[in-house]
């Protein structure tokens, strides 16, 4: 039996080993960071039977039928209503501005804007002890729209408010992750000198442009300067951890062509040898949902889907089909973080924050967004219904996982404070 | 000395008419809304009360601000959604709320739009993902995929630079394409000389064929032995009892044969030759033997093949297609495969179109072409195809050719076969017979060097005799021409060398050294970036070269090539008459495509063409071909405007009708040949002629199974009209009442009526989608249409639906009316003015690089005048006259 199937196979997760050098290079601690994991699908979900009645609070809360498939983990996630970004205004925008509550109107002469993701908030913080300051990761279907996530190259959103970029298959994660060439660190150094040798080429060509443009050009050709410096970091980073030898994953290297719910879940299961292996501490997943219909056999259009009524009918059906599915899959989440242990002997589970949602209900609708919180990573009580007053903004939420994991933060956003009642 | 005192005299110009005035930067939201406001929200919301901390009392109705924009916003999203009034207070009146929700709405995309005018600045811009691949093609002379690259658009034009990133990854993606496309240029470039050619017979499907039914026979034969010797064991008065407590365990014939064992003296099948039992079950009666038997009697099976529906796996016999491999040490290039084809005379004539491509079982179809051969006087059809560095693998060289409509009969397929049997109890007729296919690499000693190649000028494979200053040499021309122009510095150049003498010297050969350092100069700045050097001046003249490369990127979505460049040296391009020759000539030549197919494409919308799967189900005569058709009718219906410099008027309603042969017979045009498409002329009652008869739209509005009357409406308000609706706005509550109801589409769409929220667009947008309803979802005409509810499978309850004769007649929110599709057709014909100005609209867009504003206006109003009644070529040639045009 293969090591990934022995993983897949059941509650028994390999316990590997965890990296002491990894501790060792950066700080001398015996307990075990922080993690967040923020996980969006677009679309919305099947609001009659996804969320629990609103009267119905606390830990006695009936478990509606679309989270059945999470019924044993029912003491391990916190459901929250009533959760909004107030500016966001695009109907099949699932993700834009999830993870930031930006106002697109924000800045005067252009139609679009954005601001920074909260994952690059700590990002900033957690990433200088890892590989990796943070990992996006998307779905790989070819038309980016089919899943309703809205524009964007990921969820998240860099500090000028720019899209940044991730990985678009569990292959690609991977080989981001854990690939290991046979190269030896006098061939890795010549590789980066190589790589820096090209920047500074390509470098000297736009300091030549950059003289000769108007304003408004001289900052938009700011954005390749910033690409460069993005990859300058990573390499003097990449320096930096030359002689840390990559982890041992524990997965098996994936297919190449994988899509659809097989996919999410190998992607899950890298996710969380990522963190296992401590070479992250931030991920987000924009997930793919017509991919992912399509291997559950729905053939209706998924934007028909999220317009359905409530009856029985094909899209009603996709919708609650697509609903269990990602429910499965979230309730593997949570049992493959409680089964791996961190190097104190904790579970990852115990410190680790998964965020699970959308900016989008259902149909157009924009408020009370989907909204699930698993892991102890932030100290949000675990097990409950919560329902926040109506129109709470998000970027409270985020707000408090951020403090709750240790990030020194005081306000996000539109954030106008914490939500402490839910704190543990 | 005259393009200077041209350029003099344009800078003037600017001066006075540029710049936006202030006056309308600003949206003024009718004060006569105030009642509204006063009736509805004062009460709570006024100086005193201040309920929410929200003031109504001092709005300001002149929105110059996106403060001002937000508190109106506010307004409009508590209205839309319900909110406010609150329960229990006093509503307003139903159509006064809907006016009120209908003019804030149409104000707010105004004042957005207004808002986020760029006043005529123009943002540099990376080459999008269609230019960057063009401009490769255009240096280098191959296509290479780019689809790795993130896509450019979420809304507006591909071309809009404000909105066009660039990200770190991208950076390195352009690094690794760059790199593809030279090793792909390399190869085609020494490999340009080779020619090979290698004829199949297709009769090696007929060999398959008696192999198969060979194979058949004798496990049938097996079979019925074994079964004879079961029905032996099972007759035997002992057995008697026991035997009859197994069928009464296993009511299923073939269920008991499992239990063979437990039956003293039944057969093993290991001593016929099987491994279980259900073998010799399936084994017993083929379903398909006959119909394979048939094929090995038809004449001229030896000399060829026939193809026909898949019947059983192609694993075991692919009667569906017939396949060849191109040998894999053949190079890639451009290719032809010729087939030896005929079809049986009297076949119906959706049989008689072949579909071609690679990779039968993933493939995509390239081509679809229509056999007028048939199989005593065969004909010769000849397929272009591509080979890349890419096509490696077997099944990316393996062509195929099979049967149009084969997406039902392969998902369908038992139940299109029963039909046919049921008419000649055999099958399907075989009706295309094959009899050899040729393929060929074709040499393209007549292509020319692609010009970087050209410009590099030493050889590729071999550095001997190759000093510094020739490589220097060599990568400053090849720089120069990717730079399109831009000056190099010595600096840069040197850098490239550098690198280049590095590698070398760690042993990598000059080959593969000389494609990394070319592929950093393909993702330089200067390369990525068009860019039009301002300094410190606001606006200016673009210098000639920059003007050329303004115009090939409109309409190629290419750089300018020689003839255009040396006009553009010589200052001539300024003069209208020349411009105008040039804009002529680079709209006609083959990469004017670019401009009709990428235009065409953003303008109308067409990407909800690829959201939906059509239900082939419901409808038969729908497939790859036909969708490939519909959406090459819209293509080639602009083309045709533009190319004979017709009306618009034309999109909107004509007497003619752009079709090949697939998309004739689907129409039910009849007399239509060929595989081409040409100008047909219609029936005078005929509702196609003009975008709204045109399957392709049809399909856009609607999800595949249903029509959609709100896409459709929505969607003739938007391109057709020019008026679009503001976008579905957020948070509205939806109608669920309605749900299990069985009624008609018009039932239900008037429940959109009755809230105030929904009312204030929907009762714009579901007439004109109701004028339309005669369509059917892949815009079949129909005049009956039916619903039928679901049960909790998901599946129609027959019996409970309902039928309807479909009433297109309606009339125009505050408009005229009509009885139906027809005189709808005549009523948005007649506003061919509204609709061209959504065109110019688009254009400017899209030549420019920026949304369109207010600074605009006059723009468009020269054009739509020097359309001489709105003819496309015109206002075309009008833009790019225009000062606008050539300014930076």
């Amino acid at each position: 039996m293969n090591r990934r199937r022995f993983l897949q196979a059941g509650s028994a997760f390999v316990a590997l080993p965890y990296f002491e050098t990894f501790a060792a290079k950066q700080e001398k601690t015996t307990t075990p960071p922080k993690r967040m994991m923020f996980l969006a699908f677009g679309w919305g979900v099947t609001q009659q039977e996804w969320y629990p009645d609103q009267e119905d609070i606390g830990k006695d809360y009936k478990l509606p039928e679309m989270l059945k498939p999470l019924a044993k983990n029912k003491q391990d996630f916190t459901l929250i209503q009533n959760l909004w970004n107030k500016h966001s205004d695009g109907g099949h925008w699932g993700s834009t501005q999830w993870l930031t509550g930006a106002n697109r109107y924000a800045q005067p002469g252009v139609s679009f804007s954005n601001s920074i993701s909260v994952d690059q908030v700590a990002a900033e913080q957690f990433g200088m002890h890892t590989r990796f300051n943070s990992i996006q990761l998307n779905g790989s279907e070819k038309n980016v729209h089919a899943s309703g996530h809205g524009p964007g190259l990921s969820l998240a959103w860099d500090k000028r408010g720019k899209p940044v970029g991730g990985q678009n298959s569990p292959f690609e994660a991977y080989h981001k992750l854990f690939s290991k060439g046979k190269t030896s660190i006098d061939e890795l150094k010549k590789q980066l000198a190589d790589k820096r040798s090209v920047l500074d080429v390509v470098l000297t060509n736009a300091k030549s442009l950059k003289r000769e443009l108007g304003k408004v050009d001289k900052a938009k050709l700011e954005e390749y300067f910033s690409g460069i410096r993005d990859i300058e970091l990573r390499l003097a980073k990449e320096e930096k951890w030359f002689d840390v030898p990559r982890p041992q994953a524990s997965v098996d290297e994936p297919p190449k062509e994988i899509q659809g719910k097989n996919e999410i879940a190998l992607m899950y299961d890298i996710m969380v040898a990522a963190i296992q292996t401590d070479s992250t501490r931030v991920l987000t997943y924009r997930q793919p949902v017509r991919t992912l219909l399509t291997s559950i056999g729905v053939t209706v259009h998924q934007h028909d889907m999220s317009h359905y009524h409530y009856s029985n009918n094909p899209k009603c059906e996709a919708s609650k089909k697509r609903d269990l599915a990602q429910s499965e899959l979230l309730n593997g989440m949570i049992n493959k973080l409680k089964s791996t242990k961190d190097f104190d002997g904790s579970s990852l589970f115990d410190n680790t924050t998964v965020v699970y949602g959308s900016n989008l209900r259902y149909g157009h609708l924009l408020d009370n967004c989907p909204t699930i919180i698993a892991g102890g990573g932030s100290g949000v009580r675990m097990g409950e219904h919560m329902v926040m007053p109506k129109d709470t903004s998000l970027c409270n939420l985020w707000l408090t996982l951020l403090q709750g994991s240790g990030v020194k933060a005081e306000s996000f956003s539109d954030s106008t404070g914490t939500l402490d009642e839910i704190k543990a | 000395m005259k393009v200077k005192f041209l350029v003099v005299c344009m800078a003037s110009f600017f001066a006075v008419s540029l710049p936006a005035d202030e006056k309308s930067s600003h949206t003024l939201f009718d004060i006569k809304n105030k009642t509204f406001i006063e009736d509805n929200c004062q009460r709570c919301h006024n100086a005193k009360k201040k309920k929410g901390k929200f003031r109504v009392d001092n709005l300001s109705y002149k929105i110059d601000s996106n403060k001002t924009a937000g508190i109106w916003q506010k307004i409009l999203n508590s209205l839309n959604a319900g909110e406010m009034p609150p329960e229990g207070k006093k509503q307003p009146e139903a159509n006064a709320k809907a006016d009120f929700l209908d003019a804030l709405a149409s104000t707010m995309v105004e004042a957005r739009k207004k808002l986020s005018d760029q006043n005529g600045v123009i943002t540099m811009r990376r080459l999008n993902r269609r230019e960057y691949k063009n401009t490769l093609r255009e240096l280098l002379g191959v296509e290479i995929n780019v689809n790795e690259l993130p896509a450019d658009t979420e809304s507006g034009f591909d071309t809009v630079g404000a909105n066009l990133f660039m990200s770190s990854n991208q950076f390195e993606q352009y690094l690794a394409l760059g790199e593809e496309a030279l090793e792909e240029a390399f190869t085609w470039e020494l490999e340009a000389g080779v020619n090979h050619k290698k004829r199949f017979e297709a009769e090696y499907l007929t060999k398959k064929y008696k192999k198969y039914v060979e194979k058949t026979l004798d496990k049938q034969k097996r079979s019925r032995a074994w079964i004879a010797k079961f029905d032996e064991a099972a007759g035997l008065p002992e057995n008697k009892e026991l035997y009859a407590a197994l069928k009464k365990k296993h009511t299923w014939k073939n269920k008991v044969r499992d239990k063979w064992q437990e039956l003293p003296g039944a057969p093993n099948p290991k001593d016929f030759g099987f491994k279980e039992v259900h073998q010799i079950n399936s084994g017993e009666n083929p379903y398909y033997l006959a119909y394979h038997q048939h094929y090995l009697t038809l004449p001229k099976a030896e000399e060829g093949a026939y193809i026909s529906v898949p019947t059983v796996h192609p694993f075991m016999l692919p009667t569906g297609f017939v396949e060849f491999n191109t040998p894999s040490k053949w190079p890639p290039g451009n290719y032809l495969a010729r087939v030896r084809i005929g079809a049986k005379q009297d076949a119906p004539f959706n049989r008689k179109v072949i579909e071609f491509g690679i990779d039968a079982p993933h493939g995509k179809v390239m081509s679809t072409h229509r056999i007028t051969g048939t199989h005593e006087e065969p004909q010769i059809i000849e397929m272009p195809f591509t080979l890349t560095r890419k096509h490696k693998d077997r099944e990316n060289r393996q062509i195929f050719i099979r049967e149009k409509a084969s997406d039902y009969h392969i998902s369908h397929k038992r139940k299109f076969f029963n039909e046919e049997k049921k008419k000649n109890g055999l099958g399907p007729e075989f009706v295309v017979w094959i009899d050899w296919v040729e393929i060929e690499r074709l040499p393209n000693d007549k292509r020319v060097t692609p010009p970087a190649l050209k410009a590099l000028g030493i050889s590729l494979t071999d550095d001997k005799g190759l000093m510094r200053a020739d490589l220097l040499k060599a990568f400053t021309k090849f720089t120069e021409l990717a730079f399109r122009n831009k000056e190099v510095s010595e600096e840069y150049i040197e850098k490239i060398y550098k690198i280049y003498e590095s590698r070398r010297k760690g042993g990598e050969n000059h080959r593969d050294s000389l494609r990394y350092s070319l592929s950093i100069i393909l993702s330089s700045p200067m390369f990525l970036y068009i860019s039009e050097p301002l300094k410190d001046q606001q606006h200016k003249t673009l210098s000639g070269e920059e003007f050329a490369m303004r115009l090939s990127y409109f309409i190629w979505g290419a750089p300018a090539d020689a003839e255009l460049m040396s006009i553009a040296k010589s200052g001539k391009i300024y003069d209208h008459k020349v411009l105008a020759k040039q804009t002529e000539r680079l709209l006609g030549d083959p990469r004017g495509e670019d401009f009709i197919h990428s235009f065409t494409y953003q303008w109308l919308g067409l990407d909800r063409l690829d959201f939906f799967q059509v239900d082939i189900k419901k409808y038969r005569t729908f497939d790859d071909s036909v969708k490939l058709a519909a959406k090459q009718e819209v293509y080639e219906s602009v083309k045709h405007v533009l190319s004979n410099n017709l009306s618009m008027k034309n999109l909107l309603k004509a007497d003619y009708v752009l079709a090949n042969n697939v998309l004739a017979d689907f129409y039910g045009i009849e007399g239509v040949k060929g595989d081409h498409f040409r100008k047909v002329k219609l029936l005078k009652n005929s509702p196609r002629g003009g975008l709204m008869g045109m399957t392709a739209v049809h399909l856009m509005g609607g999800n595949g199974i249903e029509t959609s009357p709100v896409e459709r409406g929505a969607w003739v308000l938007r391109k057709l009209f020019n008026t679009p609706p503001p976008p579905a706005p957020a948070n509205v509550p939806m109608l669920s009442r309605l749900s299990d109801k069985v009624l008609t589409t018009r039932e239900r769409q008037k429940a959109h009526q009755e809230d105030p929220q929904c009312r204030s667009c929907h009762r714009k947008i579901d007439p004109i989608g109701f004028g339309m309803e005669n369509f059917d979802a892949v815009g079949l005409w129909r005049e009956e249409d039916s619903y039928y509810p679901h049960d909790k499978k998901g599946r129609e309850i027959k019996d409970k639906g309902k039928t309807w004769k479909i009433d297109p007649a309606g009339q125009l929110h505050r408009g005229q009316s009509f009885k139906n599709f027809f005189e709808l057709r005549d009523i948005v014909a007649s506003n061919t003015e509204n609709f061209t100005k959504g065109f110019c609209e688009a254009l400017v867009e899209y030549a420019m690089g920026r949304p369109t504003g207010v600074s605009d206006e006059l723009l468009i109003e020269s054009m739509l005048k020097d359309s001489k009644g709105y003819k496309m070529r015109e206002i075309i040639l009008s833009l790019v006259k225009s000062k606008q045009f050539r300014t930076k």
